[in-house]
């Protein structure tokens, strides 16, 4: 009997030990349930679909041997420490040392500390803070245009434009992310020589932000610039129309480019600019897929409904990981991994993808959004725009 | 501008009073603090919300509907769920609300998802300006709600044998029931009206402002401020209260900041509850601990 068992668990290791070494794994701890479940699912969209096109493909090639993908899940119910503990879960107990990044900053920003600890490589397409590169970590790699750069592309769009805006107000929520988008945007609208007249925050999760409008209204800007969440995008541009505030242009770093925001203001949602890390419509190559736009076909096949921007940067990241792989002729030695990344210069449905020392990817850009006619329809940048923009905004009807 | 600040206040207060008014009510009668109170209200929040977008009802038209069916839903809950351990101490009960606003929670995160909506219709944004001041006709509207609302429950507690068994049962549970008023009925009756009146201030929340499942807990605290500065169990108290709320909040964020109104409003809370615990209008026996 006993012999019997040590048989099967031999025969059962080396099983494993084959799997093992047939396929590489990839370890992932997402949100699938909790507050953050929609994006982590969405995230979770983007690796699956990747993992499924490299699959029929025949898998990764390494050293002229092609491997199948595969990768591991689990669920971090939205609590970052969580996560952190899953991750560490992934890489002591399922030897797992190439992960895929979790949604959300603070998500990113806890797991990460585990991958460096442990020498594990994480390459992310879900959280766009500073904070995750000023640590001095050598084993994060970010896609996400980070929060300071969020709004310096729709500044720059509309500097020259007819009737030329002169005035900036920014309000944002006093959260961590929405505080240093709009830092950046206030030394942004300085750069391109605009008069910032109210740089104001609110209290996250606020239900009323009359006073800040009627703040707003008393200085009559050219352009509002909102850095916050969804629910507090929505009440701004309720309020602004109950107040009858009507800029020359109306923009927003969270809101527009998520598709309840036609849904939730209907036609009020006309003419807002928003910002978007990706969008459907950019014309980029991508290695994997083969372009954007087959990226979006595909995922459409898959899934039935359009891919945004959460499940673009899941497969993007994860089509990063792959391209390193690949270079480094490894998938074992981190170190050699590291430096593919490190070295990194290529074009993927997310965009032109490089890195800086600290992790963080350099000069991707922003595109920029507006709802017209009920569509985010991409207005920059103008090389790959779908329509013009409509500038000044009307007024309220 | 101070005097559009003020407006906005007290078109805000309007909102608070009518979340609050359900909370202190059940409260003061049936001593059952409802952390579930505001996911209560975001089931008014759907309710209007899928008749408006699926059915393209008016959302001001569904309002007897969010009250009816968050009615029934409460006197349910309180029948079979509370009825069973609103004898047990107050930590229990406590315990309860929680479990029942995690449920609720999720319960909403699954099946309506955890997306942010809103109800826009078309007029939506209207306002009239009168002297300088805007006033926007939803909000006016909310605001008018809640005062027929407020009224109609103050003239149903004092005039009504229901309103007043209610009352009797608040200030003396023994000697009412001596009276023949049967405390079960007269609690599941009181869960239900405030669960209704959460349903009413949901539905109307919806117009305002973009929700999700996640805000119960911020609409619950709300409410929560509204009872202790009003006097639990009073309906002018919640009314009081809320109005006092909303003008806080856009006055000590016009001059403070915006971002210390939340704390100028809980500062105003224990203040309160330093000075004058039962509240502006509490008198003794309103939500006197009973257990």
């Amino acid at each position: 009997m006993k012999r019997l068992m040590l048989t099967i668990f031999l025969a059962l290791t080396i099983i494993s030990g084959a799997y093992a070494d047939d396929k590489i794994v990839f370890g992932a701890a997402l949100s699938l349930t909790g507050k953050l479940a929609k994006e982590g699912n969405l995230v979770k969209d983007g690796y699956e679909l990747w993992k499924e096109v490299v699959n029929k493909k025949g898998g990764i090639n390494v050293g002229g041997k092609k491997y199948l993908v595969d990768i591991k899940y689990y669920d971090d119910e939205s609590d970052p420490n969580r996560g952190a503990k899953l991750v560490e879960k992934l890489i002591t107990e399922d030897k797992i040392k190439l992960i895929l990044g979790p949604y959300g900053s603070e998500s990113v920003f806890a797991t990460s500390a585990i991958t460096e600890k442990y020498g594990a490589l994480m390459v992310q397409g879900g959280a766009a803070a500073d904070k995750l590169y000023t640590r001095g970590f050598k084993n994060l790699f970010g896609i996400y245009t980070v929060a300071t750069e969020y709004m310096d592309d729709i500044l720059e769009m509309l500097k020259d434009k007819n009737p030329k805006p002169s005035t900036v107000a920014i309000v944002y929520s006093n959260d961590l992310f929405s505080t240093q988008v709009a830092q950046g945007a206030k030394s942004a609208a300085q750069k391109y020589g605009y008069n910032v007249v109210l740089f104001q925050d609110y209290p996250k999760g606020t239900q009323d932000l009359s006073t800040v409008i009627a703040q707003i209204k008393g200085k009559n800007p050219d352009i509002i610039i909102g850095c916050g969440h969804f629910q507090d995008t929505i009440v701004i541009v309720k309020q602004c129309k109950d107040y009858k505030v009507n800029p020359k242009a109306l923009a927003f770093s969270v809101g527009p480019t998520l598709p309840d925001f036609v849904d939730s203001l209907k036609g009020d949602s006309e003419n807002v600019f928003g910002s978007a890390q990706w969008t459907k419509s950019l014309k980029y190559k991508d290695p994997v897929f083969g372009s954007n736009t087959e990226f979006v076909k595909m995922f459409k096949a898959k899934y039935k409904e359009d891919p945004n921007y959460h499940s673009a940067g899941g497969a993007a990241a994860a089509v990063i990981f792959q391209r390193a792989i690949e270079k480094a002729g490894t998938f074992t030695d981190i170190a050699k991994i590291r430096e593919a990344l490190s070295n990194f210069n290529e074009e993927t449905l997310f965009g032109k993808i490089k890195f800086d020392s600290t992790g963080k990817v350099v000069g991707k850009g922003m595109a920029v959004i507006q709802i017209l006619n009920g569509t985010q329809v991409t207005v920059y940048p103008e090389a790959v725009a779908e329509g013009k923009m409509v500038y000044p905004k009307p007024a309220w009807k | 501008m101070i005097l559009q600040i003020l407006v906005n206040g007290i078109l805000l207060g309007g909102f608070y009073a009518l979340i609050g008014v359900g909370f202190s009510l059940v409260w003061g009668v049936t001593n059952i603090i409802n952390l579930a109170h505001g996911a209560i209200a975001l089931l008014g929040s759907y309710i209007t919300y899928y008749m408006f977008q699926n059915l393209h009802i008016d959302p001001f038209i569904t309002l007897p509907v969010s009250f009816i069916v968050l009615y029934i839903f409460g006197y349910l809950v309180q029948r079979y769920l509370m009825n069973m351990v609103v004898k047990a101490q107050i930590f229990m009960l406590l315990i309860l609300t929680f479990g029942m606003e995690i449920f609720l929670v999720n319960f909403m995160t699954t099946f309506f998802s955890a997306d942010f909506r809103s109800v826009t219709p078309d007029y939506a944004g209207k306002s009239i300006e009168i002297a300088g001041v805007v006033v926007p006709y939803i909000r006016l509207a909310v605001f008018a709600i809640c005062m027929i609302v407020t009224a109609i429950m103050g003239f149903f507690l004092e005039k009504t044998w229901t309103g007043k068994a209610i009352r009797a049962t608040s200030l003396d549970l023994e000697a009412a029931m001596m009276t023949g008023i049967s405390p079960r009925k007269i609690y599941s009756i009181t869960f239900a009206l405030g669960s209704a009146l959460a349903g009413l201030s949901g539905s109307l929340l919806s117009l305002t402002q973009a929700f999700s499942p996640n805000i119960a807990g911020g609409l619950t605290l709300r409410a929560f401020i509204v009872a202790i500065l009003g006097g639990l169990g009073r309906v002018e108290g919640a009314f009081l209260g809320g109005l006092l709320l909303g003008v806080i909040e856009t006055v000590s964020s016009f001059y403070i900041g915006e971002s210390y109104k939340n704390a100028i409003a809980f500062g105003l809370m224990v203040f309160m509850l330093i000075v004058k615990p039962s509240g502006l209008l509490g008198r003794k026996y309103y939500a006197e601990v009973k257990h």
